[in-house]
């Protein structure tokens, strides 16, 4: 059982990985307004949180990477997976960089976005896309950002990228081998299905 | 087989390279334990993948990113847990760990001088509140588990060795700044009494972080 809010946000890698494996799971979503009562039932006072047989797990890569290692999505060895992590603990730093302005976007803050973008936005891309569109093109451009098969931080990255183009087109125009790899992640037929009838959301 | 060798490149201090130094002596592994000054580091930074520290290197492989180290050398060498949803509560607890202690970051930075501040009025209004949001939940974390001198499991993971090098340092220099958290102390007390991890503590060099 799955439970966040009623978006992708920090959920939705954990979606994809059930969805992509076959694995029967209760995709619970709770209304904005109701989180407040459910804060401190959560071990952590926060979400996700998923349960397995009733025991709970919180914070999100622990989430990704337990299931990724349940159903085949960590990594074709164990220097693989750990280069897998490193990579999403590397998004993870710019991600907190940007999260702000994206924040705005959703709705749940206000902002100043033109100056966001250049004083946040910007900068933040600058310091993380550079290593992330090398890494893709060592990476024989073949459609991972790690080894040879899907991991879940292929699917991290792509679900970023897609709200980036979605808000900001264009902001990643100079990064052409890692637009390519979000694109060939993304055609992932059951990937591809699930994206196509999963529950519209602004995050 | 032939053992990997191992290569661990990081600043001359404990902070985020230390628990992998741990894990390689408890596990009896020869490790080259390179330290760079700061006044070397820019001249290396462009050679490493992501331009930070620590690097490890696994028969001259690189992976950077500490956490991804630790579990890594975990994995290999014992130190993640008893089963698989053991293993992710260990990281589920280090990222809470990690989101604490990117709160209290600055307030040590200016403790181990690398940036200039008001220490009084940083420990006051940035570290004292980021404490009271997490150690409670550490106190309360270490008491269900049955105070057994581990945060998670029955047996010494990585996350024990994170917290409880982060405990010794705010020890060092911040003392009684978690008394209102007896069984986090105890629970790190334990993990640095176990014999190995104590004689590495009690020879290595000293350094301000």
């Amino acid at each position: 059982k799955l439970t966040y809010f009623d978006g992708r946000g920090r959920g939705e890698v954990a979606r994809q990985l059930f969805h992509l494996s076959g694995v029967p799971f209760e995709d619970n979503r709770i209304p904005m307004a109701e989180w407040p009562a459910h804060k401190a039932s959560m071990p952590f006072g926060k979400m996700p949180l998923l349960e397995v047989n009733g025991k709970p797990l919180p914070q999100s890569y622990a989430i990704f990477r337990y299931l990724a290692r349940e159903f085949g999505f960590v990594g074709d060895s164990p220097f693989a997976a750990a280069w897998v992590d490193a990579v999403a603990d590397q998004f993870k730093d710019y991600f907190d960089e940007i999260k702000s302005l994206l924040f705005v976007h959703f709705g749940f803050a206000q902002g100043d976005k033109e100056k966001m973008m250049k004083d946040v936005a910007i900068p933040a891309r600058d310091k993380f896309f550079p290593m992330l569109e090398k890494i893709a093109k060592d990476n024989h451009n073949n459609g991972h950002f790690v080894g040879a098969s899907l991991t879940w931080v292929d699917l991290l990255i792509a679900e970023h990228v897609s709200v980036l183009l979605k808000y900001m087109p264009g902001f990643l125009n100079d990064y052409p081998t890692v637009l390519s790899t979000v694109k060939k992640i993304n055609s992932i037929p059951k990937l591809k299905e699930w994206i196509d009838k999963r529950p519209d959301s602004t995050f | 087989s032939i053992m990997p060798s191992y290569k661990l490149t990081y600043f001359d201090g404990r902070a985020r390279a230390e628990v992998a130094r741990q894990i390689l002596y408890l596990a009896d592994i020869p490790f080259e334990d390179v330290r760079i000054s700061l006044h070397d580091w820019p001249s290396l930074k462009s050679t490493t993948p992501f331009g930070q520290m620590p690097l490890l290197e696994v028969d001259g492989q690189s992976l950077p990113q500490s956490f991804a180290i630790f579990r890594y050398l975990a994995k290999q060498f014992g130190f993640s847990g008893d089963s698989p949803f053991e293993s992710a509560w260990v990281d589920a607890l280090a990222d809470q760990h990690a989101d604490y202690f990117r709160e209290i970051l600055p307030v040590l930075l200016t403790i181990w001088g690398f940036t200039q501040g008001d220490r009084m009025a940083l420990v006051k209004e940035v570290a004292t509140p980021a404490r009271d949001k997490y150690f409670p939940l550490l106190e309360k974390i270490a008491k269900d588990n049955g105070l057994n001198g581990h945060f998670v499991g029955d047996s010494l993971t990585w996350v024990d060795l994170l917290i409880a090098e982060h405990v010794g340092s705010i020890n060092q220099h911040l003392p009684g700044f978690l008394s209102a958290y007896p069984s986090v102390i105890k629970t790190v007390n334990k993990i640095t009494s176990t014999p190995r991890l104590k004689e590495w503590i009690e020879k290595r060099k000293e350094t301000t972080f």
